[in-house]
């Protein structure tokens, strides 16, 4: 059961095994997602939150967890014991990322292109290629007031394994609560790992040209993997209405509009979240949720 | 010839506000959108398409044969791609990297890689020059691949041309397509502003542009929002060697300029405009030289 306090009392009930998982997500970047998800996190006081924008991870900024947790994502990456003279070609043959190359009849690897598939070790000269770990990037976990249950993941500079590091938050999915997930921008792969666990998935967006652009292609992509999903309109009041006859047209429902005011944008800058600045905003994320449950059943 | 990319860690802080202003401004040339899975610098530059070519890129692996269900692909799939290999195989085209391992280790040859269109690239012709740009097929992978391969094609363009310059508008985050649009660039802009968010995102920005040995030069949207983070950002920059160009104040004519598909320096007296044209003729001392 998750107890809701929306300020005036209220609480709602849902029974165990019915928990919702919703992701925030949005094509353009900077148009309001972790805002929309940390303040459904705090609104909601007893959750798991994700933070699956493993680049560039800014839930905890508002959320201010305990962190109890620090681990190390790691891949596995070969290297090539050269001074066994061994013939390393069918390595460079194998590997689709060009990670591994001869250079004047020496063996070169590139390990920033490599995804750790393994296959060298496969294909290569038996024991002359090994493997090691080589950490990718971190997944920290902490608790957050009051209830909530914060797992994020953090890409180390320089690395592409966006996905190892999403991969291993997808293990921390926890079924039995209310599971809030922050997706990275985009339509592409880190955008698709992060929606895809979700029941719901929330897109934010803002009144303009450029946001519309991105809304129509990351509603594609979520039309084609079968996830429900609204459209929350951040700063409501520039641009025109574009985005909500977009919506009107593909039946894609409003959930929410937040207006342009830069207060709002004022407190965001110092790390504070939506329903801190103004309780009104626990009333109206609840009332968020209660539509997508009621479009989720 | 010169390549400069405009990168930011955190979306929306105005990359392609301020990458669309100095391409106007520029006029000698090359634009590439390495945003290319929510480009957006097509809306401003109105761009008309010379040629268009289907991107290929990596592949994916399929079920072509009899399985035997021996389960030695899930076992070495390093991307959990494989499931149920010992009742029913199911590959899941999200997970897999199209690394052949799968292929490789099937006793029967149960499995092939293919490869699929994943985008479209395009070389247009705008009022301000050349510009490439793609469109990664929604929810597809290689988002790198695409971005080096537009590059590759601008530098041809530049250098048949005899361009000075390649202004390179860039993704979000510090992952592949980052990565790809940062590879082998002359030097980097970080736009950021002035929240925490901001801030965070902007050191690890700062963190990759180190790791590449480029030359990174930053500025601040927005920065009177907050003032006390604005000036974080400034002691950043001075304690870590990173050229802050300078500030640019939160501007009520930029939200409105933008949703009429206006360019900012189009108001030149406008505040956030003087600070973009100064900003440019800065930048352009270095690129031109």
């Amino acid at each position: 059961m998750w107890g809701i306090n929306t300020g005036q009392a209220q609480v709602t009930e849902r029974e165990a095994g019915d928990k919702l998982k919703i992701s925030i997500a949005s094509g353009k970047g900077g148009t309001g997602k972790t805002s929309v998800a940390v303040g459904i996190a705090r609104s909601i006081e007893y959750c798991q939150f994700l933070d699956y924008d493993v680049e560039a991870p800014n839930a905890s900024i508002f959320l201010k967890p305990d962190i109890k947790n620090v681990e190390k994502v790691t891949m596995r990456q070969p290297y090539f014991l050269t001074e066994t003279g061994a013939d390393f070609s069918k390595c460079v043959e194998f590997c689709r990322y060009n990670a591994v190359a001869y250079v004047r009849g020496k063996v070169v690897f590139f390990p920033e292109l490599c995804h750790g598939c393994g296959g060298c070790l496969l294909v290569g000269p038996p024991g002359a290629v090994k493997e090691r770990d080589i950490e990718v990037g971190k997944i920290i976990r902490g608790r957050a007031s009051p209830g909530i249950d914060f797992i994020m993941g953090d890409l180390n500079p320089g690395s592409l394994r966006t996905v190892t590091v999403q991969a291993k938050l997808d293990e921390y999915i926890d079924e039995k609560q209310t599971v809030i997930i922050d997706c990275p921008p985009g339509t592409s792969c880190p955008m698709v790992a992060s929606v895809k666990n979700s029941d719901f998935c929330i897109l934010v967006t803002e009144p303009t040209p450029f946001g519309l652009n991105d809304l129509e292609i990351s509603a594609e992509v979520l039309r084609k993997l079968g996830i429900p999903h609204g459209v929350i309109i951040n700063r409501d009041g520039i641009g025109d209405d574009s985005v909500e006859r977009f919506c009107d047209k593909n039946n894609i429902k409003i959930l929410e509009k937040i207006p342009n005011d830069i207060n709002i944008a004022k407190a965001y800058s110092d790390g504070i979240t939506m329903p801190e600045y103004n309780k009104k905003w626990i009333k109206r994320f609840m009332a968020v949720i209660d539509l997508i449950e009621k479009e989720n059943k | 010839m010169k390549q400069i990319s405009i990168i930011s860690g955190k979306g929306g802080t105005g990359k392609t506000t301020i990458t669309s202003s100095f391409i106007k401004l520029a006029g000698d040339q090359v634009s590439v959108d390495c945003d290319v899975d929510a480009a957006n610098l097509h809306i401003m530059l109105s761009p008309v398409i010379k040629e268009s070519n289907d991107f290929i890129g990596g592949e994916a692996a399929r079920v072509t044969g009899e399985c035997i269900q021996c389960g030695k692909c899930e076992e070495a799939c390093r991307f959990m791609a494989i499931s149920d290999s010992e009742t029913d195989i199911k590959i899941d085209p999200i997970k897999c990297e199209g690394c052949g391992v799968c292929e490789e280790i099937c006793p029967v040859d149960a499995i092939e890689l293919f490869s699929e269109k994943q985008g479209t690239y395009y070389i247009s012709e705008t009022k301000y020059g050349p510009m490439v740009h793609a469109k990664l097929d929604p929810g597809s992978e290689n988002s790198g691949l695409i971005v080096s391969r537009i590059r590759e094609i601008a530098e041809d363009i530049a250098v048949n041309n005899n361009k000075k310059a390649i202004l390179i508008d860039g993704a979000p985050g510090i992952g592949c397509p980052v990565i790809s649009s940062l590879n082998g660039v002359d030097y980097a802009l970080i736009v950021t502003e002035p929240t925490l968010s901001g801030i965070s995102d902007f050191k690890k920005a700062h963190e990759l542009t180190k790791f590449f040995n480029i030359e990174t030069f930053a500025c601040i949207n927005k920065s009177d929002i907050n003032e006390k983070n604005s000036r974080i950002i400034s002691d950043y920059c001075r304690d870590n060697d990173l050229t802050l160009l300078g500030k640019i104040p939160y501007d009520e004519m930029v939200p409105e300029a933008l949703s009429r598909k206006q360019f900012i320096v189009d108001n030149p007296k406008s505040p956030a405009a003087k600070k973009i044209i100064e900003f440019w003729d800065k930048l352009k001392k270095i690129l031109y030289s």
